[in-house]
């Protein structure tokens, strides 16, 4: 579980201001080549647009994106799409007015040379990354509409997606909020699976627990700020929740208080 | 603490499993392991597909049940169905059948309506409107003409096409530029395109300079075979291809996922801002086609006098199926639309009803089949 000598992806210095407002501040951080990440913190710490930022979809005002060593200069959705980085988003951005399959496929359709989408193909494909990739109690068909799914159903769909297209680094923005309590711990499983294969992956939950269970390393977020960064061995459900809890300070006590629990 | 009570509690079952992440075997297909224990006892997707012809047709249509074009259709067949009855029953108070009649509305009146709402449909699925399309239609008209007189039909052609594509791509360069709502910036842009017809024209109409109007123009773009009319055949083509487009093509798929949900269709590598520039464009070449094939059935057009095409053009759409807020409507929608309003109207005409009549219905129509949609999202499979 040594992190590889070049990181996967190295963030330097990410800040991000709307306006006067600034929502991350100097969040620096690695990836490692196959390593399950957990990202925490508190309502409005800034995890929801580090995931934005990490994954294209909004660009940083200053900071750098090193992919494998190389720098990004511009850090678009394309361009993390030919990266291989897939997110599953915490309002998991699907369209409630197309089909599941048009849903999964949405942007990276099936075509022959012409453009024209090979329906039936992607309709085989989706029913069978439903039937072995998630839980999918109460999905009726691959062409359903997405807006008829409830919102398990649909959190479903977007994790299929995810998982479908994903390369090298997947990204979950709090997966398991819909999700039932054996999909839940279904999906992961399937994150430390996937460390088999060198993929990575980003967790982003509220819960401490899911996290420990799984993640080689916790990132904890407070106000835009990255204030602990420690691997699996080094800390407890306990630490990371004073950390999420009470920011730095928390931290700062909880080592002050428990030195000897440590040893 | 208390704050961060977890949702539910780390599962009592195996969690070794998954406490020694560094021992996963990694010969176990991960995509299996997700759903391993679960795949013997359930039902899976899978097996509940059809597989014969007939049982995929019928899963088409469950599912096409509630996405706009079945109930239309339905009330649509209706219509039809007593038009021609009152027709055999007393062909003199209502001649719905009589030769002109039925070929004007059939293969003119519905075709040129229809491939207008075709263009003002795609557009309403990616999530804009253009409230110019009435005006843009004069403009177009006026420069076939004139450039027919000048340079020959051909060239007219192009010239009409090109200008309303243009006209469309300007005004879906300011919606999506600035990002104004279109429904503001396009009712600007109406007033702004029929000053432009006005300008290039003068307020008389444009004609056809005598022998311009050759036999080959009118039987391609007016042609009049007894029961039916070349325009039909337009539609039949303009619809064909269009189907393959909005339904089959991986542009068709953009234009729902940008007008179904922007932010989700961006994060998924679409950009949202040149599919909705480009079906601005597809509506402008409708347009421009409509309007070669209204210019040359009236021989002439004055500038100002279609602005009642736009609101048409849209009720068809929405009639059809296509949602206010972008996202939905099927093609076979639209065209159904553009027929029911133009049934209604003609119906209205042979019952000898007053001409306000019909704006009445196509201002009810509007409402009512908004309000269905509305009823319809919430009930869609």
């Amino acid at each position: 579980m040594t992190a590889t000598p070049t990181p996967l992806l190295e963030l330097q210095g990410v800040t991000k201001r709307y306006g006067a407002n600034t929502v991350l501040d100097d969040v620096s951080f690695t990836i490692g080549r196959g390593e399950v990440v957990g990202l925490l913190g508190d309502n409005g710490a800034g995890k929801s647009t580090l995931v934005k930022i990490m994954s294209g979809v909004v660009p940083m005002t200053s900071g750098g994106y090193v992919w494998e060593g190389e720098p990004v200069a511009k850090v678009t959705r394309p361009e993390t799409e030919r990266l291989g980085v897939e997110t599953i988003f915490q309002d998991s951005a699907l369209i409630p007015s197309m089909t599941i399959t048009r849903n999964i496929f949405a942007g990276r359709e099936i075509t022959n040379r012409l453009g024209f989408m090979k329906i039936r193909k992607m309709d085989d494909i989706t029913t069978e990354i439903l039937d072995t990739v998630v839980s999918i109690e109460g999905i009726k068909s691959a062409k359903q509409l997405v807006g008829s799914l409830s919102g398990g159903q649909a959190q479903a769909v977007a994790i299929a997606r995810a998982v479908h297209f994903k390369r090298s680094l997947l990204i979950l923005d709090e997966p398991t909020s819909a999700l039932a309590v054996r999909a839940t711990e279904a999906l992961l499983n399937y994150l430390v699976a996937l460390k088999g294969e060198g993929v990575s992956s980003v967790l982003v939950t509220h819960n401490l627990h899911h996290a420990y269970q799984v993640c080689d390393r916790h990132i904890v977020m407070n106000h835009g700020r990255k204030i602990l960064d420690t691997r699996r061995e080094d800390t407890s459900v306990e630490e990371l929740t004073a950390a999420v809890v009470e920011g730095a300070e928390g931290v700062e006590r909880f080592r002050l208080d428990k030195p000897l629990a440590q040893a | 603490m208390s704050t961060q009570a977890p949702d539910n509690p780390a599962p009592p079952t195996s969690p070794p499993a998954v406490a020694s992440p560094g021992t996963t075997p990694s010969a176990t297909p991960a995509a299996g392991a997700l759903a391993l224990e679960e795949r013997t006892t359930k039902r899976r997707l899978a097996d509940s597909r059809p597989t014969t012809r007939l049982g995929q047709l019928r899963e088409d249509l469950s599912f096409l049940r509630g996405r706009g074009a079945l109930e239309i259709g339905g009330i649509t067949a209706v219509v039809v169905v007593a038009f021609v009855v009152a027709s055999l029953v007393a062909p003199g108070d209502f001649p719905f059948l009589n030769q002109s009649n039925f070929s004007g509305v059939l293969s003119q009146s519905i075709p040129v309506l229809a491939i207008l709402a075709i263009g003002a449909g795609v557009l309403m699925i990616a999530g804009e409107f253009d409230l110019s399309l009435g005006a843009v239609i004069g403009l177009s008209a006026i420069v076939f003409i004139r450039v027919s007189n000048s340079s020959g039909w051909p060239i007219a052609f192009v010239a009409a096409i090109a200008v309303a594509v243009g006209a469309a791509v300007i005004n879906g360069l300011i919606v999506v530029l600035t990002r104004i709502p279109s429904f503001i910036a396009t009712l600007g842009m109406a007033f702004f395109w029929t000053g432009v017809s006005i300008f290039v024209n003068g307020l008389t109409p444009a004609v056809f300079n005598p022998g311009v109007k050759t036999e080959t123009m009118n039987t391609l773009f007016a042609g009049d075979f007894g029961w039916w009319r070349t325009q039909l055949l337009w539609l039949v083509g303009v619809g064909v291809l269009v189907w393959f487009l909005l339904h089959r093509h991986r542009w068709g798929n953009k234009v729902y996922a940008v007008g179904g949900n922007p932010a989700a269709a961006a994060a998924v590598s679409i950009k949202p801002k040149t599919v909705r520039l480009q079906a601005f464009a597809f509506m402008g070449l409708m347009v421009g086609l409509a309007s070669v094939l209204i210019a040359v059935r009236t021989s002439g057009m004055q500038p100002a006098t279609t602005g009642d095409y736009t609101l048409l053009a849209i009720a068809a759409a929405v009639v059809g199926g296509c949602s206010l807020t972008g996202g939905r409507g099927t093609l076979l929608g639209m065209i159904i639309g553009a027929a029911l309003i133009r049934l209604i109207e003609n119906g209205l005409i042979l019952g000898k009803a007053p001409g306000f009549y019909v704006q009445l219905f196509v201002g009810v129509s509007i409402v009512v089949a908004a309000v269905f949609n509305k009823l319809m999202e919430g009930k869609a499979t």
